[in-house]
């Protein structure tokens, strides 16, 4: 295979390079697609920073009215608020325009269906379908509705988050870091109706990233410094889309994206016992607070609508993804960093702990991540020679393979994103880990 | 019907049939091409002009241009706007005088006229190609939204009129808008010339209320207005601020050719000098050029031929018998509330009527007919009825089509630029004889295309 593809169209979305495969035909085409799905209605479309943002939105936004349904552009904001105006404004669907963590040249769309949740597997094959046999609809032009331009989206977003989880008595110092991303346009306003004094870092939302979006810890020392400078009681950094939280201690250190999760569900599950849905490639330390908290962990595949789909089947009280991804039903049915800050700073509020006082209390593991180019018709070999090498272990087969030992585990997966394998494994020192991932390595070849 | 036509002339489709984003989308990312550049854009009111002009910006900004969002506006001042400002080019989402289900892309240059066919062509083989630039995500520029090209032409037109003495007349003016792209401007230019306006069908949001071209039947509201409100005159707009249909003081309809007539024998009495019009216009030109001293050249059928050959004649005036005129003063391209202006700026100078303004008129009889085919069969039924005229030795003007003149008329049998069909037209002092011409090339059709 030569060179690694630019564009990538699967249940996850339709994602690629601009100037390279992402054209606005393309885009159009898959706008019509999602507005035959939904049926001619009301469709919400929003999107992040980048530069690309409003050529793709004016693409999409021809495609859903030609379908026959009327747009409600909420412009740009975090997939979060884009997800919760879908549920808010009773539309029938929603088009996120956005490539999340990936770097400024990509974009992508993700759909949202009524319930505000990105489409299941399930039904993303079945827009698929639709868009690889032409057999989008195309109506009338008196039949034709317009765009409907919504500015609230970002007020309503906050106002649910107070409303549900109320506003902090503590007053924090907090510095957010976001990227030049769609958090530009809410974390300043949302942290201080919060209550939280404000120390704002990457503020203009003009899609020029000042660091790669992914909030990885060596991508975060711009806002460590600045906590440390400030003296910050906190940093919290977001990708390009919001929906992702890292988090920063008082001591300007990393905590590393799995404990935002694991803090955000050290909260929850103290004042709400019950399910926990994590998926796969998740820190152990998420069964360890289950177990010190009272609750039951349930772990998905990979991909944010498996672990929607599962928490929706388990009502779960909290749920989300290691990489940062919280999501509290509670408030909205997707991984969202403002519900994330909220749950975070309301821990260290009921505790009167530090972030890393909270974050000492917590079991110790090293996870380490790795990709490995592997061509496509090797995958399913590779994934059975794992299998077999590994029968005589405890293995999770739901979304490639998953080794469970004791204290340690090591999953292997085909991207849905990328031409990629991911490796991920977790002990509780970092040798262990890496002579997990060598071991994998060696059969991998 | 065919419900899409790709031509030199632009994309022209049914919407929800043949037009649809992807379509447009390629349109707009050729001209991008083929361009590059700052460009203008401006839709007219149909429901579907939403969703056109966001796939045309999509395809232009996809290419690396910077796009000029005019919005809702006439394409006359889009064009105006492109020249002033020294853009690029522009494209008008607008089916002009088409009906309410038809959109088209109409594809302007830097100068603000339309391309011509040699542009046209390039443009179609750029779309063709389909290889078209493709911005990187450093590359791409925005899209800038400016509102106020429509105030900014009546503001130019109010230039070239003398204001106090319209205004001092305080005309009284029937207006059909058709809920199209004129409906702020116009109102805004009446507004200004001091005006009692009588609006009608001014709300952009709401279906066209009529076929909007601006002729026969459909100026029966308007002369309703005028009869009512005993206005000095009626103006009726298209969808997009091109063609201008008229009503007397009286509360005649005029034909459509007239209102052209009209403006040429007012800048010809003014400056006598060239008038250019195409070949299929009414013979009332020449017979007025001839009384104030000037001289026609005529052009094959299309604005973009107009335009250009107005520019190397240093034409006083041009236009076309449906209802499109160019006042070369303001800009080089139909206009029709240049039209307005400066046929109310006459009648307030010479203390005139519409009606007798139109009493002056030459009279003739214009008779035409449309034969619909197939777009395949069009070009052979006209190479046909071409080879056997030449085997005949008959004397007759190829340009466009075919075009005999005579004595007591003259007939042009052409090929649709816009629609897949063969337009006939006959001219004649009688209408007898106009009608017998028509017959006549009927026939000779109907033998021919078999």
């Amino acid at each position: 295979m030569k060179g690694i593809r630019t564009l990538k169209i699967s249940i996850s979305g339709v994602r690629g390079v601009i100037g390279d495969s992402l054209s606005p035909s393309l885009l159009a085409n898959f706008a019509q697609s999602f507005g035959s799905y939904v049926g001619a209605g009301s469709v919400v479309v929003g999107r992040d920073t980048r530069t690309s943002g409003e050529m793709v939105r004016h693409a999409v936004v021809a495609g859903l009215i030609a379908t026959g349904c009327r747009v409600v552009d909420v412009g740009i904001c975090p997939v979060p608020t884009v997800q919760l105006a879908v549920r808010n404004l009773r539309a029938r669907g929603g088009i996120a325009i956005t490539a999340s963590h990936n770097p400024a040249e990509w974009n992508a769309l993700k759909f949202i269906k009524d319930d505000g949740c990105f489409l299941s597997s399930y039904e993303a094959e079945e827009l698929l379908r639709i868009y690889h046999q032409n057999e989008y609809s195309l109506v009338p032009s008196r039949q034709l509705r317009g765009i409907r331009y919504y500015a609230d989206a970002i007020q309503d977003h906050i106002d649910r988050i107070i409303g549900k989880m109320g506003a902090l008595q503590t007053r924090f110092r907090v510095a957010v870091d976001a990227c030049n991303g769609a958090g530009a346009c809410m974390s300043p306003q949302f942290l201080d109706a919060m209550g939280c004094d404000v120390l704002p870092l990457n503020m203009m939302p003009d899609g020029r990233f000042p660091r790669p979006p992914e909030p990885l810890p060596e991508n975060l020392t711009a806002l460590c410094d600045l906590v440390r400078r400030s003296g910050a009681d906190v940093g919290f950094a977001q990708d390009a889309d919001a929906d992702r939280l890292a988090i920063v201690s008082e001591k300007g250190e990393p905590i590393g994206e799995d404990n935002t999760l694991a803090l955000a569900t050290y909260y929850v599950l103290g004042k709400t016992p019950g399910t926990v849905v994590v998926n796969l490639s998740t820190s152990k330390v998420l069964d360890d607070i289950v177990s010190m908290r009272g609750g039951k962990l349930v772990r998905s595949r990979i991909g944010e609508v498996n672990v929607t789909d599962r928490m929706k089947r388990a009502r779960a009280v909290i749920g989300g993804e290691g990489n940062g991804g919280v999501i509290y039903p509670d408030v909205n049915f997707g991984r969202d960093s403002f519900v994330g800050m909220a749950l975070v700073l309301h821990l260290m509020q009921d505790e009167k702990k530090s972030i890393s006082e909270l974050v000492g209390r917590l079991p110790h593991y090293t996870m380490l991540k790795t990709t490995r180019q592997v061509a496509s018709d090797q995958v399913p070999q590779l994934l059975d020679k794992l299998k077999h090498s590994y029968r005589d272990k405890k293995l999770d087969l739901q979304d490639g393979i998953k080794i469970e030992m004791d204290g340690a585990w090591v999953h292997v997966r085909p991207s849905n994103t990328e031409p990629i394998v991911r490796v991920v494994a977790e002990a509780s020192t970092k040798e262990s880990a890496e002579q997990l991932i060598r071991e994998v390595d060696a059969l991998l070849k | 019907m065919s419900l899409l036509k790709i031509s030199i002339a632009g994309v022209r489709g049914v919407v929800g049939e043949a037009l649809a984003p992807e379509l447009l989308i390629q349109f707009a990312q050729a001209m991008g091409t083929y361009t590059g550049g700052k460009i203008a854009v401006c839709r007219d009111s149909r429901r579907s002009g939403e969703m056109a002009l966001a796939s045309v910006t999509a395809g232009l900004l996809a290419t690396g241009c910077e796009v000029i969002n005019l919005g809702l506006c006439p394409t006359p001042s889009m064009q105006l706007y492109v020249r002033q400002n020294k853009l690029s080019g522009g494209i008008a989402v607008t089916a002009g005088h088409n009906p309410e289900e038809w959109n088209a892309l109409k594809f302007v240059r830097s100068d603000g006229i339309y391309f011509n066919a040699l542009q046209g062509e390039e443009l179609l083989d750029v779309y063709h190609q389909g290889e078209f630039d493709k911005a990187k995500w450093n590359e791409l520029k925005p899209v800038a939204d400016q509102p106020g090209a429509a105030e900014a032409h009546v503001k130019w037109i109010l230039q070239h009129v003398d204001v106090e003495r319209i205004r001092r007349r305080r005309f009284k003016v029937a207006l059909d808008c058709c809920n199209g792209a004129c409906t702020f401007a116009s109102q805004l230019l009446l507004d200004r010339l001091g005006c009692d306006a009588y609006p009608i069908n001014d709300n952009v949001t709401e279906r066209l209320p009529h076929d909007p071209n601006p002729s026969g039947g459909n100026l029966s509201q308007l002369k309703a207005v005028v009869k009512a409100s005993r206005a000095d005159i009626g103006f009726c707009h298209d969808a997009d601020g091109e063609r201008l249909g008229l009503v007397t003081d009286k509360s005649q309809p005029l034909n459509q050719e007239k209102t052209f007539a009209l403006a040429a024998r007012i800048l010809l009495e003014r400056n006598p000098g060239v008038v250019v019009t195409n070949l299929s216009t009414s013979r009332m030109i020449d017979d007025l050029a001839a009384r104030f001293g000037g001289s026609v050249v005529r052009t094959p059928v299309g604005q973009a031929f107009v335009s250009e050959k107005m520019r190397e004649t240093n034409a006083v005036v041009g236009g076309e018998g449906s209802g499109g005129v160019i006042v070369p003063r303001v800009q080089l391209t139909n206009d029709s509330l240049a039209v307005i202006a400066v046929l109310l700026d006459f009648m307030a100078e010479k203390h005139c009527s519409v009606s007798e303004l139109d009493l002056e008129l030459p009279r003739y009889f214009l008779k035409e007919k449309d034969v619909v085919l197939a777009p395949y069969q069009i070009f052979a039924a006209l190479q046909n009825l071409r080879s056997e005229l030449e085997s005949q030795g008959e004397v007759v003007d190829f340009a466009d089509g075919i075009k005999w003149d005579w004595k007591d008329g003259w007939l042009h049998i052409r090929a649709s630029n816009t629609e897949s069909l063969i337009r006939v037209i006959a001219e004649a002092r009688e209408e007898s004889r106009a009608l017998e011409l028509l017959d006549q090339a009927l026939a000779r059709l109907g033998s021919v295309a078999g």
